[in-house]
């Protein structure tokens, strides 16, 4: 008790001192803000600041490895789809049915009622011109959003927070995992990732060994900064200083040492916020115990307890079906429609699921034709899944066709460009500009 | 401008700052000997290593294996979907064994081998052209641009550009092995002017696509494992590149990028702010790339001058780099004089830090500077700190280990992991026992070691508080005293 005494004693200071007389000078605007939404918490802890409760939220959800979109969507009715699949094609109770035509893998239970709750659309064919096989090439290319013979230097969601959530919170975007994805890159720096609360802390055997690194890392401010003029807000003075201090531009009046430490006490508040988050929220569905369904368990807490992040990435790995697809990739959709469904579940009972928006995307879909060992390779388009509560619910686009003379060396032709997908979730749902963020105007699709 | 540093000021603390940027840190014994000398033959010292032996072997795979390139090619063409794919599950085992034995021993190289700066002049040029075994595979092309950094580490700059670019890793990183007059391939005639040489805004579009066609005939000898020039494959038609005219060949591209005065600019700046710290300022920069041009375009003159002038000591340069996973990791094992933890968990750690050393996230490399530093990576950091210290395992996950981008082969690594045993800090060797039995004593030695220069009053207070409130110090004590020491801002830095 004691030392939660002494704590907030010492962040009373910080805020004093560092929003007093600091802020206007080299306070990266995060932190600034960070120490603002501090202030407010201490005046309403159940408050979300920086965000708002109300921000609308985008979860991200990479299936690695290039997941086959002919037997995820299927195309049941085609001659062309059996007679290039006579053995991993699936038939009868395979397939769930949704028209005529086209039917959801059997294991996709989870997407099915989604579906028929009207919260599910299916963006048929998406890919790029000019697609790539490499799975590095093409996970970088979906990453940066780029053309697929230009070198995108950073990742299309470090460009919206770069372009949109300039002096936000670190928690703006939050990875499940140990590193963040290359969609993260920006020209300034953004966003946490962990994968296990528990380690996002700092580790020790004693609390005396606790109390030192708390020491340490708090009182960090050098006395040596200049004076800047008192009442300026961050968003005035975010302009020069959190720029000069990216990665080997001149630092102007900031150190390294200062920048390390500002980022010390995000950590130590983040690390305290994160696990205290997810110890206190309780999730109020049932999910899969697989690491897709507990990083959208953690996820579904994060939300729940209030941090304000916009944009949340998860993953699910294995999709690299090159044999025995047909039990894999079972597998695989079984687990990421009922992780899936869980956490709608929970968003739902949370009232938060006006709130959010789940977007899938692989590298690649795979080669129409299965090839000798009972699985597909590398391929081209397949269908990108968007749930939420105010998606447009149903199938977009059309199956690209299946018959030889239209395919390209052995894959289906996209027809929704991926971007038009990023474009219209970062302007219709995120409510951003997205030209600034794709490089151009990719038109937008009624998606929500 | 570049006035060399007066040898009055030539101390503990600047010889410390020369081994920290120059190389990757040391112990006191080292500083204080670098110390002992003049300016100029402390630099000596680091920059001219050919005097100094390093009888490092190479790996044993480390050779062109023509007869494992013909059976594979031999599957691929005539070999059934079951042997395709059990050669195939074959060699990505052994290539990702390969590749973790590179790690090691190209860390070990850093760690403990006899020529620092040759290995931190290596670092740069990776991460310069930022090549990626996800990509190149074979591992014996890695270790030889690896090689290839070393041999021509601070060596000419035109010659660099063209080996580089004819090496095997980088034919294939930059798709030029595909490259032909039919179908030129870009990607290799961009990346070497905007992200090698000269940087955007000192080319155009058409150079690129002139440029693609000059480079044709470039090509890899995939079973004998080297470059070949393939005239077949090359146009031989007239191009325009950067202003000159002709039937350009790819060692026309390189020799006009290089005759840009750009090109040394590029080039000094990105060096000045990988040693330095920040990126130079006009003035000092011209005078940079005016000493580079003056010396051939050699990379060791330059470098003399850099290590040697005032503005590498300026107080805005010393202690104000942020330190890279490497040398972080590397910096540490070398002050505290312990061994390097076994490479599974030295690259589980870097991997874990943002630098997957030999996988560059792209084909710019790291960004470097701040943007090492993220809540997550500064709590690993001093996560890691405990680790190293104490001789215990990181807390590392099979995520750590994970091949991008499917996420395969971690659980194994994990497994292995189990029965790594990790060495830990020796006390008796890096203090003495009077500083062992005096608090005081023990936090200038720490400090003196691990940062060359002392921590704050409020801070150095927290530390005593610490070891006060022990009765009697047990090495437990002055261990976690280490790591409280290892995970500050202060510490970071370099």
């Amino acid at each position: 008790m004691k030392n939660e005494i002494t704590l907030q004693t010492r962040r009373e200071f910080l805020r004093t001192t560092v929003l007093g007389s600091a802020l206007s000078w080299t306070v990266p605007a995060f932190l600034a803000n960070t120490l603002s939404a501090l202030q407010s918490q201490a005046a309403d802890s159940a408050t979300q600041v920086v965000t708002g409760k109300d921000a609308t939220i985008l979860v991200v959800l990479q299936m690695a490895g290039g997941n086959d979109g002919i037997n995820t969507v299927v195309p049941y009715a085609s001659d062309f789809y059996h007679r290039a699949r006579p053995k991993i094609g699936l038939t009868g109770d395979k397939i769930i049915k949704l028209n005529d035509e086209i039917g959801f893998n059997g294991a996709l239970t989870g997407f099915k009622s989604l579906y028929d709750a009207g919260n599910l659309a299916v963006v048929q064919g998406v890919g790029y011109p000019n697609p790539n096989r490499s799975h590095f090439r093409s996970t970088e290319i979906w990453q940066t959003a780029s053309d697929s013979d230009r070198i995108e230097k950073y990742g299309w969601l470090g460009r919206y927070f770069d372009n949109a959530c300039a002096g936000a919170d670190p928690t703006v975007g939050v990875t499940i995992g140990n590193q963040l994805p290359e969609a993260f890159f920006a020209k300034l720096p953004k966003g946490i990732c962990f994968s296990n609360p528990q380690n996002y802390r700092f580790m020790s055997n004693g609390t005396a060994t606790e109390e030192s690194y708390k020491k340490l890392n708090e009182l960090e401010m050098s006395g040596s900064a200049p004076d800047g003029g008192p009442g300026m807000t961050p968003a005035e003075n975010s302009g020069g200083s959190i720029s000069s201090l990216a990665a080997g531009m001149p630092m102007q009046g900031g150190s390294a040492v200062d920048f390390i430490s500002r980022t010390a006490l995000d950590a130590q508040m983040s690390s305290d916020k994160v696990r205290d988050i997810a110890a206190r929220v309780q999730n109020q569905a049932n999910y899969p115990g697989s690491q897709l369904g507990n990083s959208l368990k953690l996820v579904a807490k994060l939300i729940g307890g209030g941090l304000p992040t916009r944009v949340y990435y998860v993953s699910q790995g294995g999709y690299d079906t090159h044999t025995n697809q047909l039990g894999t990739q079972q597998r695989l959709l079984q687990d990421l429609g009922d992780s899936t469904k869980a956490f709608v579940d929970d968003m739902k009972a949370q009232g938060n699921m006006g709130r959010v928006l789940v977007m899938t995307f692989s590298e690649f879909g795979r080669r129409v034709n299965e090839n000798a060992n009972g699985g597909t390779d590398h391929g081209a388009a397949a269908p990108m899944f968007i749930v939420g509560n105010k998606v447009k619910a149903g199938m977009l686009g059309r199956y690209p066709s299946l018959a030889p003379q239209d395919l390209y060396q052995g894959d289906i032709k996209y027809n929704v460009d991926f971007r038009n997908v990023y474009a219209s979730v970062l302007e219709n749902w995120l409510k951003t500009k997205s030209a600034p963020i794709l490089g151009k105007q990719f038109e937008l699709l009624p998606l929500v | 401008m570049l006035k060399p540093l007066s040898s009055n000021r030539w101390s503990y603390e600047t010889a410390a700052h020369l081994l920290n940027r120059a190389g990757f840190g040391g112990p006191p014994s080292e500083i204080e000997k670098l110390a002992g000398l003049k300016p100029d033959g402390a630099i000596s010292a680091l920059l001219d290593y050919e005097a100094i032996p390093d009888n490092t072997p190479n790996p044993d795979w480390a050779r062109p294996d023509p007869a494992r390139m013909a059976r594979l090619r031999d599957i691929n063409q005539h070999g059934t979907p079951e042997e395709k794919k059990a050669a195939q599950q074959q060699e990505n085992k052994q290539q990702n064994l390969w590749v973790l034995e590179l790690r090691g021993w190209w860390l070990q190289r850093m760690a403990r081998g006899p020529r620092p700066l040759q290995e931190k002049m290596v670092l740069f040029w990776h991460g310069h052209f930022a090549t990626s075994s996800e990509k190149v595979r074979e591992t014996y092309y890695m270790w030889r641009q690896n090689e290839l950094f070393r041999r021509l580490a601070t060596g000419n700059w035109q010659q660099l550009l063209t080996d580089a670019g004819k090496d095997p890793a980088m034919l294939i990183w930059l798709d030029q092995a595909q490259s032909n007059k039919q179908h030129p391939n870009e990607n290799f005639a961009r990346e070497v002017m905007e992200l090698f040489a000269l940087g955007e805004g000192h080319y155009t579009e058409h150079d690129i696509g002139e440029g693609a066609r000059a480079l044709t005939g470039w090509s890899l000898d995939r079973l004998n494992q080297q470059y070949v020039y393939r005239a077949g494959l090359h146009d031989n038609g007239e191009k325009t590149f950067l202003g000159r005219t002709g039937n350009l060949d790819g060692d026309d591209v390189i020799a006009q990028i290089v005759a840009q005065p750009q090109a040394a600019r590029f080039i000094t700046a990105k060096l000045w702010n990988f040693f330095a710290g920040q990126y130079p300022t006009d003035e000092l920069n011209t005078a940079l790339a005016a000493v580079f041009r003056a010396n051939g375009n050699n990379f060791k003159p330059l470098l003399r001058v850099m290590f040697g002038c005032e503005e590498f000591y300026a107080p805005d340069i010393v202690r104000n780099q942020v330190k890279s996973p490497v040398q972080w990791l590397i910096g540490s094992v070398r002050m505290l004089e312990c061994d390097l933890p076994p490479t599974l968990v030295s690259y589980g750690m870097l991997r874990q830090l943002g630098q997957d050393l030999l996988a560059p996230p792209n084909v710019k490399g790291w960004d470097g500077g701040v943007t090492w530093i993220t809540t997550n990576s500064l709590l690993t950091r001093y996560n890691d700190a405990d680790a190293l210290v104490q001789g215990t395992l990181p807390p590392l996950t099979a995520n750590d280990f994970a091949k991008k981008p499917g996420g395969a082969g971690g659980e194994k690594a994990m497994k292995a992991l189990q029965r790594v045993r990790m060495g830990g800090v020796n006390l008796d060797k890096i203090l003495t026992p009077a500083e062992r039995a005096d608090k005081d004593l023990l936090v200038t030695a720490l400090e003196k070691r691990l940062l060359q220069a002392s921590l704050k009053g409020e801070q150095e207070l927290a530390l005593s508080d610490f070891l006060n409130s022990k009765i009697k110090l047990t090495d437990a004590d002055i261990h976690t005293a280490i790591r409280l020491l290892m995970c500050t801002p202060e510490y970071q830095v370099t």
